[in-house]
């Protein structure tokens, strides 16, 4: 067997084109609960579209021009929403136990997704060229090179700032994010939690 | 369905569903969100906090923060790894102490760097500074610290006049004049350039040299004006009336609680707690009895499955 068949093995295996662009979901998928996933999904979409003009155009012009300065507002909403959408997310698998039936490994490639979130933020803000990156770069040190994170990292040298955060973070992001989303379509929604109230009525 | 699927779900009743519709919807609706959000309420930009305008509008602070450097009082003397050769001062926990690990690799020495590096460079343009800085260069270093540390006891009575700053008559060595070289440099725009010349790749890519010079008193100033210290519970803010990071203050909270809030190892130990607490913790928290069970006890995930609850009764 070569490479490409056992390929094909392990998609139909694991990730028919059904599984990829599901056409039939379980009943039980039925709550706002489950739109919180794709709500940072999209608000991820629109960094990315907005962070590509920001990054072609540059500090300059979002600093200074109208048009710039609203693509600039539009990336820094887009982060508020990215964030609020993903604790939200967060919280519902939480309360859902989600991670059941084998399902921990979407939790902690979602977690990571969520930790390298973090940093992009910080290297975001670090980014922006105004006194915000200035106090943010000073204060932000001290913690990172009380961990010796200084030697690799240094939140004032603005080209690795920049680049981190335009390039490298946002290909990991996309990266976890594309697993995550892997181990969410191959192993389906989990199960809801057996109904507690409903067994204790039929005692 | 993959033969995963099919065992997954099992079963289990399912209904028609379009994802791509879905994915289109929800972008629009956060597209419409942050469109308005924009709209309304635009994004912070405060402008940045540069040496010509210190120099201009705060000439004491400015000399004050020069002033520091040559006494070996800034926060920057005697900081440790990466920047200065002081492993004592590295922050530690039980003795251990990570800056360390690594060494210094960002090595900056305040007088040298910041202060007498830039002057030397301002002095081919200002000859008045050559005998000034002779003068302190042939000093020891314990004079040239007590010079700068009467000078900075003489600040506080000093007058600005024009562009000098004039403190009363006391020995100070060839400080005043120094400072009031720097202060001219300062005016001029040039200081940022002088303090970029010295690092070790000439594309003025990394700001640290310049960043480092005001993160001292002059940036806390800016920042409590800005109310962005974040001493009230270690919420943080933007500048301006904006939600600044509100997702790290779980972090910056810690900043607030004994004994981190004043202990000198406080970056370390926050760094420690959010690791084991905020990172490794929610990472594993599918293991970790007790935190796994709560799901169960917070009927929450009755309200997101009602329907199918209700299907079953």
């Amino acid at each position: 067997m070569n490479l490409t068949q056992r390929f094909q093995r392990v998609l139909q295996r694991n990730l028919t084109l059904e599984d990829a662009l599901p056409t039939r979901m379980p009943v039980y998928v039925d709550s706002l609960a489950y739109l919180f996933g794709a709500g940072s999904l999209m608000a991820l979409v629109e960094l990315v579209a907005s962070g590509v003009v920001l990054a072609a155009f540059g500090p300059s012009w979002y600093h200074h021009r109208p048009v710039g300065r609203f693509v600039n507002s539009l990336h820094f909403w887009g982060v508020q929403v990215f964030f609020a959408a993903l604790v939200l997310h967060m919280a519902a698998k939480f309360f859902m136990a989600a991670w059941r039936d084998g399902r921990w490994p979407t939790w902690a490639v979602g977690m990571l997704a969520f930790f390298v979130a973090l940093f992009t933020g910080l290297t975001g803000y670090l980014a922006q060229t105004n006194f915000d990156s200035q106090w943010i770069a000073v204060q932000s040190k001290d913690a990172i090179n009380a961990v010796g994170g200084g030697s690799i990292f240094n939140p004032m040298n603005l080209g690795q700032v920049l680049t981190l955060h335009v390039v490298v973070l946002p290909l990991v992001i996309v990266g976890l994010v594309g697993v995550h989303l892997f181990l969410i379509r191959r192993d389906g929604p989990v199960r809801p939690l057996p109904d507690t109230k409903a067994a204790e009525a039929g005692r | 369905m993959s033969a995963r699927s099919e065992r997954t779900l099992r079963g289990i009743p399912t209904k028609p569903y379009d994802l791509l519709l879905e994915g289109i919807l929800v972008l629009a609706l956060v597209m419409a969100l942050v469109l308005v959000l924009a709209a309304l309420f635009g994004s912070p930009d405060s402008p940045t906090v540069r040496a010509r305008d210190v120099a201009r509008l705060q000439p004491l602070a400015f000399v004050r923060t020069t002033a520091r450097m040559l006494a070996g009082s800034s926060a920057l003397s005697g900081y440790g790894p990466p920047y200065t050769h002081d492993p004592a001062n590295a922050q530690r926990l039980l003795g251990v102490a990570p800056a360390n690990w690594f060494g210094v690799t960002e090595p900056v020495a305040p007088a040298r760097d910041l202060v007498l590096a830039p002057l030397e460079r301002a002095a081919v343009l200002d000859p008045s500074l050559a005998a000034p800085l002779a003068a302190f260069r042939g000093a020891t270093v314990a004079q040239q610290r007590a010079w700068a540390r009467a000078y900075l006891g003489a600040v506080g009575k000093a007058e600005v006049s024009g562009a000098r700053v004039v403190v009363p008559p006391g020995a100070y060595g060839p400080v005043p004049a120094l400072m009031n070289g720097m202060l001219r440099l300062g005016r001029s725009g040039l200081l940022t350039g002088a303090l970029e010349a010295g690092q070790r790749h000439p594309y003025a890519l990394d700001l640290s040299r310049a960043l480092l010079f005001f993160q001292g008193s002059v940036d806390h100033a800016v920042a409590r004006s800005l109310n962005m210290t974040g001493n009230r519970w270690g919420i943080s803010h933007e500048t301006g009336p904006y939600p600044g990071a509100w997702w790290l203050w779980p972090y910056t909270f810690l900043y607030q609680v004994p004994p981190m809030a004043s202990s000198p190892n406080g970056d370390l130990q926050v760094v420690l707690i959010v690791l084991v607490a905020l990172v490794l913790l929610p990472l594993f928290l599918p293991f970790v009895p007790v935190l796994n069970r709560i799901p169960r006890w917070i009927p929450i995930y009755r309200w997101i499955w009602r329907s199918w609850y209700d299907r079953q009764r």
